[in-house]
């Protein structure tokens, strides 16, 4: 059987979603009988040979992100944006909310532990992009795998699936549909709040491993998010941050959680304890309405 | 929008007419329709008309539509309030039904009060803004499907609210033609010995009638439509009416309590009031419930009792009576079962099945209100008479109006009060910038915060939302979702650098046309001196 020539290249991220690569174990023994993969930050070959199937990993932050994932475009006959970081923009997104002097003032400066610190300037260094973006708002993306990383199970479906020639099923539904936490106050038709109270997570001494995060008044992003994490995070007794983005019915994130939050958890409340803007865009900010903050 | 753009979306719509009214002159004196009729006659059939409603225009639309085989129509000229509250409107509209249009494929441009009265002294704006509102009404159509319908057998029963005089003269007008009747009061009965001797002779036959039934218990639901209403009573007695008379007369507190069931519109004093017309004395805005008016002499008192009477006659005894499905819809490939609609609906329309976590509507007690749409964080549910992808396009459609001065103003407004407000600004004389660009809702509860970030993103100035007075939504907590959503949402704003001042929120009751306009007019002038940022 002829094999899927298969490069792969790093935007920016934390090259989690390579690791992940490594997470499906075995398959990936069985998947190499099928792909060839020429090109990758792992056998750290430089340039980008011609191939089927072009995967990126990371968000679109500086020029050099910028030249990579053009030049995959040109040599891959279908690109995957591969992970939340090239699907969103991911946390590397929430950049956009400060202007770029803001941005390297903080690291280079104003660091607490940095003294007469300044900004680098070498052309050597790639030059940070207005605002980050997600991979398929600068080139034409062919399949979309969200997930901060992917579950090896996802990672092995969609392969299978564009070696295979299919277009690859990604969940449509939100994550509540996956979490198996029992839900009892947002189940009762009753204009009422599901808690009185809402709180940060290291507020409260015990969280109870099998009751909705939201109704113990724990911000829980799992109403407005993608399913297909396999609930980890909730498994793990920790509410959902969002890392699978919006699903197909909703622009955004952020908006749609805010709106549902109106009807469940008091609003008051919430507006002193959370952080809104970064719990609801905190893996989506790039691909929202509304992507960056205007400049003054 | 740029030309090209149009033509393509206007291709997809080659079987919509539209059908223009000069508004007895009203309209055509201060917009240029011949030039409107020109730019859309390259695509669509297009007649205009002295009014909409004579019998000569009734038969050349019902003419058009039969010979082009429109599917679907859009309406330029009066404001939808005259289709709603008058028969003249009334009848243009069963008469394009009956021609096979869906009710949803209908829209209504409202030229006469929000672009010629408002605009008179600036024609040619009023004529560029006009042309944005019917592109926003052709985008209507194109994306709205056909609206379902049931046929409801109406119940032979009436449910009279209120053991007043005109309660009971409904009641033996009722009684005599074959109806049972069941009373529902704060108490068994009232003291109607004020009155003339002549209600005595009623009181008795009422009293004495075997299928008049008396009840003092508190509301505890009512919902369904004209033809099948379903009651319950605190005492646990479940009921089922085809009509509902309401005879409570001046009693405000009543009123009160029976108003989130009833969901009637009230006047500046809190009183019911019948929709706005001299020829429908008991009609209101939910068909099927009737209202005698207070305040009026004896006589008219039992007029107007006649004609509930009669109206709800001529109702009841039909074979069936249509029931058209404005409800909210779940795409069950993207319903999660996460439960926010559940939380939210007030009126236990949203329903869910726990094993198979899918949400799903009650049809029989869904509003349509669209706050469950607004509320659903995954886009599942949409509306069918305003849906997501249209209200999105709209605002688009109306951004692309470039008013002069370049401050551009999103006015959302509520059907329930901003709406009507509007309308009386027009109707007052009360002109305001031509770049107050409106786009009415269903209900505040139907604004989705997406709506107002799109709104910024498309260049808008500022964002007005124009909603119902504290106790006034007709959807009960419509007006003050949306205050939740947009005091959380607020910091969104910050965060992309758009003052939160670009969004303001009037509560306004439902003819309060100058502090509608004035409003938007203190704004406008606000936005210049806050320049942008």
């Amino acid at each position: 059987m002829k094999k899927l020539r298969v490069a792969t290249g790093h935007l920016q991220g934390c090259f989690g979603c390579h690791m992940a690569l490594l997470d499906l174990h075995e398959d990936l023994i069985a998947l190499l009988d099928s792909i060839d993969l020429v090109r990758s930050p792992i056998n750290d070959v430089k340039s980008v040979p011609k191939v089927e199937l072009g995967i990126l990993d990371g968000a679109l932050c500086n020029s050099s992100n910028l030249a990579l994932a053009k030049e995959f475009r040109k040599k891959a006959g279908k690109i995957l944006a591969f992970g939340t970081c090239a699907a969103f923009g991911g946390i590397n997104g929430l950049r956009n909310l400060f202007s770029l002097e803001e941005v390297l003032g903080r690291a280079y400066v104003e660091t607490e532990s940095t003294i007469k610190g300044k900004v680098p300037s070498s052309p050597d260094i790639p030059g940070m992009l207005p605002h980050v973006r997600a991979v398929h708002q600068e080139i034409q993306v062919d399949y979309v795998l969200p997930g901060c990383p992917p579950t090896p199970r996802m990672i092995k479906a969609v392969l299978s699936d564009i070696i295979g020639n299919k277009e690859p099923d990604i969940p449509q539904k939100n994550l509540c549909h996956e979490c198996n936490r029992k839900h009892k106050e947002m189940y009762i038709p009753k204009r009422e709040f599901v808690t009185n109270s809402v709180h940060a997570i290291m507020e409260l001494d015990e969280i109870d491993p099998e009751k909705c995060f939201l109704e113990q008044g724990l911000l829980c992003m799992g109403p407005a998010t993608r399913e297909g994490c396999e609930a980890r995070c909730v498994k793990g007794n920790v509410p959902c941050r969002g890392c699978m983005g919006p699903t197909t019915g909703a622009l955004e994130q952020g908006a749609k959680m805010i709106n549902a939050l109106a009807s469940i958890l008091p609003a008051g409340a919430m507006m002193f304890m959370e952080d809104v803007v970064g719990v609801g865009y905190r893996y989506s900010l790039p691909v929202s309405i509304f992507p960056y903050r205007e400049d003054k | 929008m740029s030309d090209s753009g149009m033509n393509r979306d206007m291709r997809a719509v080659a079987r919509t007419g539209l059908f223009m009214s000069e508004g007895e002159g009203e309209i055509s004196r201060i917009i240029d329709l011949k030039s409107l009729a020109r730019h859309y006659k390259k695509s669509f059939p297009v007649l205009t008309f002295r009014n909409l409603h004579s019998s000569g225009s009734l038969d050349s639309i019902r003419a058009e539509v039969k010979q082009k085989r429109l599917d679907s129509v859009v309406l330029a000229g009066e404001s939808p309030l005259f289709y709603s509250t008058t028969r003249n409107g009334d009848l243009l509209l069963r008469i394009l039904q009956d021609a096979g249009i869906n009710s949803n494929r209908i829209a209504i441009v409202n030229l006469k009060e929000q672009a010629a009265l408002p605009h008179r002294t600036v024609p040619a704006e009023a004529t560029k803004k006009a042309r944005a509102l019917i592109d926003v009404g052709l985008e209507k159509v194109r994306l709205s499907k056909d609206v379902g319908m049931i046929e409801v057998a109406p119940k032979k029963t009436v449910a009279v609210i209120g053991t007043t005089a005109a309660g009971l003269f409904a009641a033996q007008r009722l009684l005599e033609r074959g109806f049972h009747i069941f009373f529902i009061d704060r108490v068994m009965m009232r003291d109607v010995s004020a009155y003339k001797t002549d209600v005595m002779p009623t009181l008795a036959y009422v009293k004495r009638h075997s299928d008049a039934i008396f009840h003092d218990s508190p509301l505890e639901e009512l919902y369904g439509y004209a033809g099948n209403f379903r009651i319950k009573l605190k005492d646990g007695v479940n009921l089922r009416a085809g009509g509902i008379v309401v005879a409570i007369e001046d009693d405000l507190e009543f009123t009160e309590r029976l108003y989130p069931f009833l969901r009637l519109e009230r006047d500046n004093e809190g009183y019911f009031k019948t929709i706005f017309s001299d020829t429908s004395v008991t009609e209101t805005v939910n068909p099927g419930i009737f209202l005698i008016p207070h305040g009026t002499s004896f006589a008219t008192t039992i007029a107007s009792a006649d004609s509930a009477a009669m109206s709800l006659d001529t109702l009841l005894k039909r074979h069936s009576i249509r029931h058209e499905l404005f409800v909210s819809e779940v795409d069950a490939d993207i319903c999660g079962g996460c439960g926010t609609c559940i939380k939210t609906c007030l009126f236990h329309a949203a329903e869910l099945d726990p094993v198979s976590k899918l949400s799903s509507t009650n049809i029989k007690r869904c509003v349509g209100c669209g706050n469950c749409v607004s509320a659903c964080p995954t886009g599942a549910r949409d509306q069918v008479s305003a849906n997501t992808e249209y209200l999105l396009s709209a605002i688009k459609i109306l951004s692309s109006y470039e008013p002069p001065g370049g401050i551009k103003l999103l006015y959302l407004v509520c059907e329930g009060c901003g709406y009507h407000s509007l309308d009386y600004a027009g109707r007052e004389g009360l002109e305001y910038p031509t770049s107050v660009m409106p786009l009415s809702v269903r209900c505040a509860g139907r604004i989705d915060t997406q709506f107002i970030l799109e709104a910024f993103r498309e260049g808008f100035s500022g964002v007005v939302i124009c909603k119902c007075a504290e106790d006034r939504c007709l959807n009960i907590v419509g007006n003050t979702d949306l205050d939740r959503r947009a005091n959380l949402f607020r910091a969104v704003l910050n965060s992309r650098g758009i003052s939160p001042e670009r969004l303001r929120i009037f509560g306004v009751s439902d003819c309060d046309g100058s502090s509608c306009v004035k409003g938007a007019v203190d704004f406008i002038e606000h936005l210049g001196k806050m320049g942008r940022g």
